[in-house]
């Protein structure tokens, strides 16, 4: 984690501080969901409670707060209690193994009498190297929350919610896995930081063994992988159990899906691993096919250089120039988290054979396609003919 | 110590608890939960000895695909005959002794054996590999063991052809 | 090593932080006051029918084992979509397309046989 002290204790407090933005972010994005549903559906939504009805998000805590703890009968207690709790954890870690924006280089500096060595901080909570299959394989984890859930209630509604959103999930997950083949074709990585590297300057590719240069657009995933983050983007979708995919909440069979018996802050936590599954895919979709931290035609280094013009120290200027690029990250993050919302009051729910019939039999061979065409252009692209 | 041996001996801590548990309890959806858990340690395990790629596998499939579908099939079942008839018994009583006494020779045969082999391992053998990158993971699957990666193809489609087939089985103890 | 420590930082954090949110807010609220009809639970305002254990369509379990075979084929493409590039630069882009390609039409054969088996039917 660190060499020294310093190190440690800033890695600490910066994966901390990492996870409490996912989670102090879900109020605000249920107070923009309601708000835009409500716009959406021509309705003013919560405006009463202060400016915007923003501080209706603070009434909503303090009665989430100061529910009766309620459990019903012959429930398996701890797997009861235990299911809210772990359904936290998928979303978090996979949201910290993303890069946020560049990593900080600290120079040596003199603080309280005795110098500190150099540093390199990564905007993110850690690196794996192996990013991808990393936050793929812990995002698959995001099921037991729900059959721990489901089987626990002791309730044949919560039981039918959980398998169906489990086999929902797992037919998606296919789909999802099969789309990421053509990224990691044409990037030839496994790591995010690595991509995001890839993505920078002016759309730039190999045609016939020769490099052609198309300076007036970015070189973002999305220009060689369109077809690829369609499906990526959809398969999140039925991922996080949203809206046209929320099959467990199809009221009119199932109630209220797997959290049928959750009340108060226990459902709460749900909503909070639903999300931050969100903001996790959010963040992959722009890392994949948008280019992460980059802004188009804006190189890290020429800003430094501007940053460095105006008088700042090295330090500081690696850091605001860190925090510049993490507006832009966020920024997409931002977008698609609407897209998410946007989509929800928009399309109705599917059937539930429909749904699967989609994921097997539409997307799963698309995928497949997708890989299929992508390997045989990279193949004719990058051979040198001549 | 070395920050990594405290790690291991942590973390093969939890491994041996949970593992200890799934045979202990008798409840066969906790059962299979603990293996679960048992499953992501050893994902971390593999991590720890920089087998990333392997780590990654480990939790996709081990972790995230065959452990949802125990999770998925135990509870679609009504367990509670079945719990009976495999928990009391004679037979079953004979089972327990027969697989403890199993269990007691496999660990001693593997503590004799694993003694004169642990020196002998070098980066030649196929254990190696995990600790090359995965390129070079792929370029051996993909050239020198390219034969038995085809047919591991085959073998998938055979599986899947079986599992169908018994998925069509009228009649046992389930209706 | 470098990057386990922190990943189960986190993890044991994340868990401490919703069971110790769990257990604060446990102290706040009203005591529940308990009743066999409010303690029952939820079946559209009557009494419980059955119970939740009851057994289930065996196409979750089929859909389940098809999900896992799929997604061994699909991570054996993983280090292959890696390596793919090397293999193209060093000149045996024919040969690496050409294993995959054999592996591919043995997962297509899969897909097509289940989808006119109609194993993947939901009725």
């Amino acid at each position: 984690m660190g060499a020294d002290l310093f190190e440690v204790s800033v890695n600490l407090v910066k994966m901390i501080i990492i996870f409490v933005m996912m989670v102090q972010l879900v109020p605000l994005l249920v107070w923009v969901e309601r708000r835009g549903s409500a716009f959406i559906q021509n309705r003013l939504g919560p405006n009463r409670v202060g400016p915007l009805g923003l501080t209706q998000l603070l009434a909503d805590a303090v009665k989430f707060i100061f529910k009766e703890e309620f459990v019903p009968e012959k429930t398996k207690r701890f797997l009861f209690y235990a299911a809210p709790v772990v359904s936290l954890v998928p979303a978090a870690i996979a949201f910290g193994a993303i890069p946020l924006s560049l990593p900080i280089n600290i120079e040596q500096f003199e603080m309280f009498g005795s110098t500190f060595g150099p540093y390199r901080f990564a905007f993110q909570s850690f690196e794996v190297g192996i990013g991808i299959v990393f936050v793929l394989g812990i995002s698959s984890l995001g099921a037991y929350s729900m059959l721990m859930a489901g089987w626990s209630s002791n309730n044949k509604y919560s039981l039918l919610g959980a398998l169906r959103s489990c086999a929902q999930m797992i037919s998606y997950e296919l789909a999802l896995g099969l789309s990421i083949v053509g990224i990691l074709l044409l990037y030839g990585t496994f790591d995010f930081a690595t991509m995001i590297d890839a993505q920078q300057g002016p759309l730039t590719f190999m045609l016939l063994g020769k490099e052609v240069s198309v300076p007036f657009l970015p070189n973002w995933g999305i220009f060689y992988q369109p077809l690829g983050a369609i499906l990526f983007f959809t398969a999140v979708f039925a991922e996080t159990n949203r809206t046209p995919f929320d099959l467990p909440e199809a009221e009119a069979e199932l109630v209220a899906g797997y959290h049928t018996e959750y009340s108060g802050l226990k459902m709460n936590m749900f909503y909070i691993g639903e999300y931050g599954h969100m903001m996790a895919a959010s963040a992959l979709m722009a890392v994949f096919y948008f280019g992460g931290y980059d802004i188009p035609f804006l190189s890290p280094d020429s800003v430094r250089e501007t940053f460095l013009g105006w008088g700042l120290s090295a330090n500081k200027a690696a850091i605001a120039t860190a925090f510049l690029f993490h507006v832009s990250m966020f920024a997409k993050i931002l977008f698609f988290l609407w897209v998410f919302i946007w989509v929800r009051w928009t399309i109705p729910r599917f059937r539930y054979d429909q749904l699967m019939d989609l994921g097997w039999k539409t997307m799963l061979p698309w995928a497949l396609a997708n890989t299929i065409i992508t390997a045989i252009v990279i193949y004719i692209m990058r051979t040198n003919w001549s | 110590m070395d920050v990594s041996i405290l790690l291991f001996y942590g973390l093969a801590t939890i491994i041996v608890f949970f593992a200890l548990a799934v045979v202990i309890s008798d409840n066969p959806i906790y059962s299979a939960l603990y293996l679960a858990i048992t499953m992501v340690t050893l994902a971390f395990v593999y991590f720890l000895l920089k087998a990333f790629f392997i780590a990654g596998v480990q939790l996709i499939v081990y972790a995230g695909a065959v452990m949802v579908l125990f999770v998925m099939v135990m509870m679609m079942f009504d367990l509670k005959k079945e719990k009976n008839s495999f928990s009391k018994g004679k037979f079953a009583n004979f089972i327990k002794v027969g697989s403890a006494g199993w269990l007691c020779g496999l660990i001693f045969a593997s503590i004799m054996l694993s003694k004169g082999m642990l020196p002998l391992a070098n980066t030649n053998t196929p254990q190696a590999v995990a600790d090359t990158s995965t390129k070079e993971l792929a370029i051996l699957l993909y050239t020198d063991y390219i034969f038995a990666f085809e047919l591991l193809g085959l073998l998938l489609l055979l599986i899947a052809v079986g599992a169908v087939a018994v998925s069509r089985i009228k009649g046992g103890t389930h209706e | 090593m470098n990057s386990l420590v922190p990943i189960i930082a986190l993890t044991i954090f994340v868990l401490l932080f919703g069971a110790g949110l769990l257990f604060l807010v446990s102290l706040v609220g009203p005591k529940p006051k308990n009743s066999s009809a409010k303690n029952s639970t939820y079946e559209c305002g009557i009494d419980v029918q059955t119970t939740g254990h009851s057994k289930i369509s065996v196409r979750y379990y089929l859909t389940a084992i098809l999900f896992i075979l799929f997604d061994i084929e699909i991570i054996f493409m993983y280090p292959w979509a890696l390596a793919y590039g090397d293999f193209i630069k060093e000149g045996h882009g024919l040969y690496i397309l050409g294993a995959m390609g054999v592996f591919l039409l043995i997962f297509i054969i899969g897909l097509i046989w289940e989808i006119k088996s109609k194993a993947l039917e939901w009725d």
